[in-house]
């Protein structure tokens, strides 16, 4: 029989070995330790999202009927206001194509868009990530571009098989190239540190000292399409405060996203048609 | 068996000694820790703290030069580059040379590279792993010149390693994209000095090299080893001249490093680097551009002054050079063509001239104020050359121009009427007039280099100089602007504002204040009479007489032509001041040239040029000013 004292320090000396052990163990192990644990997690995350979907689908079900006959005309309005933009585009698409050609420009990346329901969100980095109810299985890959009606969610950062981490645009490891409305010039834009559920900002650098920005007369901020990585002219947010940083070369300032991001519930990856544009 | 009893006496004497002993020790151990800590503390804790501690210095980028209206003439652009901080390499660099040792590891100890080797052949690899990061996004094959990167491992190692320099926008965008933003790799951008206008104005302006000691003020840590980023440093013109007020103010950081070099944590202080005080120069770049473009390709100067204040408006030398091609530095090629070309020299304050038949008007004044020549009654009979003892003095119409007065005389330039009345005034009041409108010695503008010697002849120089007596001969010569006499463009300008305002002195500046006080100098010492009747003759050469070319519509203009010989070459002068009831604006142009069988003279090659200007000025002179010298 072991020694009262020695029995006693039982669980800390297994501890001990365990910690052990894992400082050991080689670093591939650790690696494929913490993705199989994400995978195995993944199902969980999926079932809670498809049973909020359906609280929402009973929520919803329990309104008047005249209400929904109401909401589904309306819809249906917005659809045919939608599909005659879309025609719109089309023709403005295949115009930009043609200018594009003519002036021998390199061709923008293509995508096919993957829509993707919101699966969770940590309280925790509520700013800086979240997962997606779609993965491997819907051939989506790391560095696609994630967007929203409001424009810029984030980026794909991690591909597992049934779900997806997207790093969102408010987070610090978030980085792209902007510009400003009307100025083809490219800043950068990079997420910052954001406070859980308060109004969500970022900062941009390397802005040329002739643009001006305002609380008052905000500028709209796009993606520049130069990166290779985003499309051009979706909407990231306004810049509304620029500061001539001490060398007098470039500004700096604030912009503030678009605040229904706290709010996302769906989202659409451009899952890029060839690999070598990410 | 028997009882072994062992006994234990703490007093027995061997034990005291032993206690003794170790009492002693631990005393003195004691005492040389309190020593250490009391007594020499302070020193080992500098010891460390240079040991340990290291400064990297940013130097501040320039302030901006203005012309007179607000136009950015010279500014900083950023240049982009992506550099690797080698500083948090250190455990990679370990690692790979670990790999590098395997590898040479079947190897005969004696076939193996050194340690050092190892080392050096870890790091390139290392680096050129990075670098292919940034290859693979922007489609590019660069490789890392390990002799660089040795040298910057050896003496910079805390500053960035720039692996590519001068990216474009598109490489830009792509890199801040892509590359993760929690990565050794970086975007940086440098300062760099960006003339706008390229070549216009390149002698006022200057340029800058490249300074590998930037000037550090109040930043502490001075006996640190430092390193410091490359800086500027103004070479020439205004921006040597006025270096120091330029300059940024440098910024920096203290960081603590590990004994192989590597920084550790972030800085223990840090100053943000600031940009230095702005200037507004009194250039004018817009005439600056016209006068440019006026002389085209032809060697020569043109300065323009403002004549109330002495600002210099306008400052032309030619050849000259793009100040774009100074940055980040010159070619050997470029510096071979500005050396063949000789753009190196600054014409408009280096340029050393006869100046011709401008310098007539001195000969002119000097005969007023003496008397000799009587502005309605002194006359001359031209028949196209004057004997000066057994040597004939040439006019430059040499069919002659008749009978001709003052007004006629400057009008149409004659050269007999000037070697008469100079032959009367002599040699010695001819010089000491000149003198008085500062012929005599450098202008004082604010640019390095200014011509030093001018040369205004009188008999005591020759004798002094040239250890020969003075005759008649040289008299004529000195009348209209030839023999020893040597005069800068800028000199010829300055006489031309002093005359302008009815006065003997002008002081130029290339400095811009709004509300600059007019300058006011010795009276010219004519009569209104006398003096009206100089700018009459001066008005009628604009109109009908040799600077008819220099002559603008609406603008009523006093100009002067002037032709001389430099050797083989061959000056066209025209100086000229307008409006002539206010006068404003004063200008000096003078043109080589060496073309055979051409007429090289000033109404015809200098006159246009100055017409040129003072066109321009005519159309922008109404532009509104810029107040205030000089901010951040």
């Amino acid at each position: 029989m072991l020694p009262k004292r020695f029995d006693q320090a039982r669980p800390f000396a297994t501890l001990g070995a365990v910690l052990l052990a894992w400082i050991l163990v080689p670093l591939a192990v650790k690696s494929f330790a913490r993705v199989s644990f994400f995978e195995l997690q993944a199902p969980f995350i999926a079932a809670a999202a498809y049973v909020r979907d359906l609280q929402e689908f009973w929520a919803l079900r329990l309104h008047p009927k005249d209400e929904l006959i109401k909401a589904g005309h309306e819809i249906a309005g917005v659809i045919a206001q939608y599909e005659f933009s879309q025609q719109e585009l089309e023709s403005l698409r295949a115009e930009n194509v043609r200018l594009q050609n003519l002036l021998n420009l390199p061709p923008q990346p293509a995508f096919r868009y993957e829509r993707a329901r919101v699966a969770r969100r940590d309280l925790s980095g509520w700013w800086q990530r979240l997962i997606i109810r779609k993965g491997a299985n819907y051939g989506l890959v790391v560095g696609s571009p994630v967007v929203f009606a409001g424009g810029v969610v984030g980026r794909v950062s991690e591909v597992y098989g049934y779900t997806a981490v997207v790093d969102l645009i408010t987070s610090p490891t978030f980085r792209l190239a902007a510009s400003v409305e009307g100025d083809a010039r490219p800043i950068c834009y990079q997420g910052g540190l954001n406070d859980s559920f308060k109004a969500p900002r970022g900062t941009v650098e390397y802005v040329p000292t002739d643009i001006y920005a305002s609380p008052t007369s905000p500028r709209l901020l796009l993606t520049s399409g130069l990166g290779g990585v985003f499309p051009t002219g979706l909407r990231i947010g306004r810049i509304v405060r620029l500061e001539t940083s001490t060398d007098g070369l470039f500004q700096s300032g604030e912009v503030r996203v678009d605040e229904r991001l706290v709010s996302l519930t769906e989202v659409t990856v451009l899952v890029p048609l060839e690999t070598e544009d990410l | 068996m028997s009882n072994i009893v062992e006994t234990h006496s703490a007093r027995k004497p061997r034990i005291f000694f032993f206690y003794f002993l170790l009492g002693a020790m631990l005393l003195t151990l004691a005492g040389g820790l309190v020593f250490r800590q009391l007594f020499r503390s302070t020193l080992y804790s500098e010891r460390e703290r240079l040991q340990n501690q290291r400064r990297v210095i940013v130097p501040g980028p320039r302030g901006n030069i203005y012309d007179r209206n607000g136009q950015l003439i010279v500014t900083n652009q950023p240049r982009f580059s992506v550099t690797l901080n080698l500083g948090e390499l250190g455990g990679e660099f370990d690692r790979e040379t670990g790999k590098v040792a395997a590898n040479y590891r079947s190897l005969d100890r004696s076939e193996r590279p050194s340690y050092a080797e190892m080392t050096r052949l870890a790091r390139v690899a290392v680096v050129q792993r990075y670098l292919d990061q940034t290859n693979t996004i922007l489609g590019r094959n660069n490789q890392v010149d390990s002799r660089i990167l040795d040298r910057h491992f050896a003496q910079t190692r805390l500053l960035p390693f720039v692996l590519l320099d001068n990216l474009t926008p598109q490489e830009y965008a792509r890199l801040i994209e892509r590359l993760p933003v929690r990565s050794p790799l970086q975007v940086y951008a440098l300062s760099n000095r960006f003339y706008p206008y390229a070549s216009a104005a390149a002698h006022a302006l200057g340029y800058v090299t490249t300074n590998t000691d930037p000037p550090v003020e109040d930043f502490p840590g001075e006996d640190l080893m430092t390193f410091k980023m490359k800086g500027t440093e103004g070479r020439a013109g205004l921006e040597a001249r006025y270096d120091e007020h330029l300059q940024g103010v440098a910024g920096g950081a203290i960081y603590r490093v590990d004994p192989a070099g590597f920084r550790v944590d972030l800085p223990l202080q840090k100053r943000l680097p600031e940009k230095g005080h702005n200037i507004i120069t009194s250039l004018d770049i817009d005439l600056q551009v016209a006068a440019e473009q006026a002389m085209e390709n032809r060697v020569g100067a043109c300065v323009a002054l403002e004549v109330k204040t002495g600002e210099v408006l306008v400052l032309v030398s030619k050849p000259d050079y793009n100040l774009n091609d100074f940055v980040p530095r010159l070619s050997t090629e470029t510096a071979r063509q500005i050396e063949e070309s000789g753009a190196w020299f600054n014409r408009a304050i280096q340029g050393q001239y006869p100046p011709g038949s401008t310098f007539k008007l001195i000969t002119t004044l000097a005969g007023l104020r003496s008397g000799a020549i009587d502005p309605h009654q002194s006359r001359t009979e031209c028949p196209g050359y004057l004997m000066v003892g057994n040597r004939r003095f040439t006019c430059h119409r040499h069919s002659g121009h008749g009978e001709r007065d003052l007004v006629g005389a400057i009008r149409d330039s004659c050269n007999v009427f000037f070697y008469t009345f100079g032959l009367e005034v002599g040699p010695q009041l001819i010089a000491t007039e000149a003198r008085r409108f500062g012929y005599g010695h450098p202008t004082g503008i604010e640019l390095p280099a200014e011509f030093r010697n001018p040369v205004v002849p009188d008999p005591a120089w020759r004798l002094r100089v040239r250890n020969e007596t003075w005759n008649r001969g040289d008299t004529a010569n000195v009348a209209i602007g030839q023999g020893d006499l040597l005069v800068s463009p800028m000199q010829v300008a300055c006489f031309m504002a002093s005359f302008a305002r009815g006065e003997t002195e002008t002081k130029p500046t290339l400095l811009h204040i709004a509300d600059r006080p007019p300058l006011h100098t010795t009276p010219i010492g004519l009569s209104r009479d006398d003096y009206n009747t100089m700018v009459e003759g001066l008005e009628q050469c604009a109109q009908i007489g040799t600077a008819k070319f220099a002559n603008v519509e609406g603008l009523r203009v006093a100009a002067k032509t002037g032709t001389a010989q430099k050797g083989r070459i061959e000056l066209a002068w025209t100086i000229a001041y307008a409006p002539i009831e206010n006068p404003q604006i004063a200008v000096a142009v003078v043109l080589e040239g060496s073309e055979e069988d051409t007429n090289f003279g000033g109404g015809v090659f200098a006159a246009p040029v100055v017409q040129t200007v003072l066109q321009a000025w005519r159309d922008g002179h109404l532009k509104p000013k810029v107040s205030g010298v000089t901010g951040r």
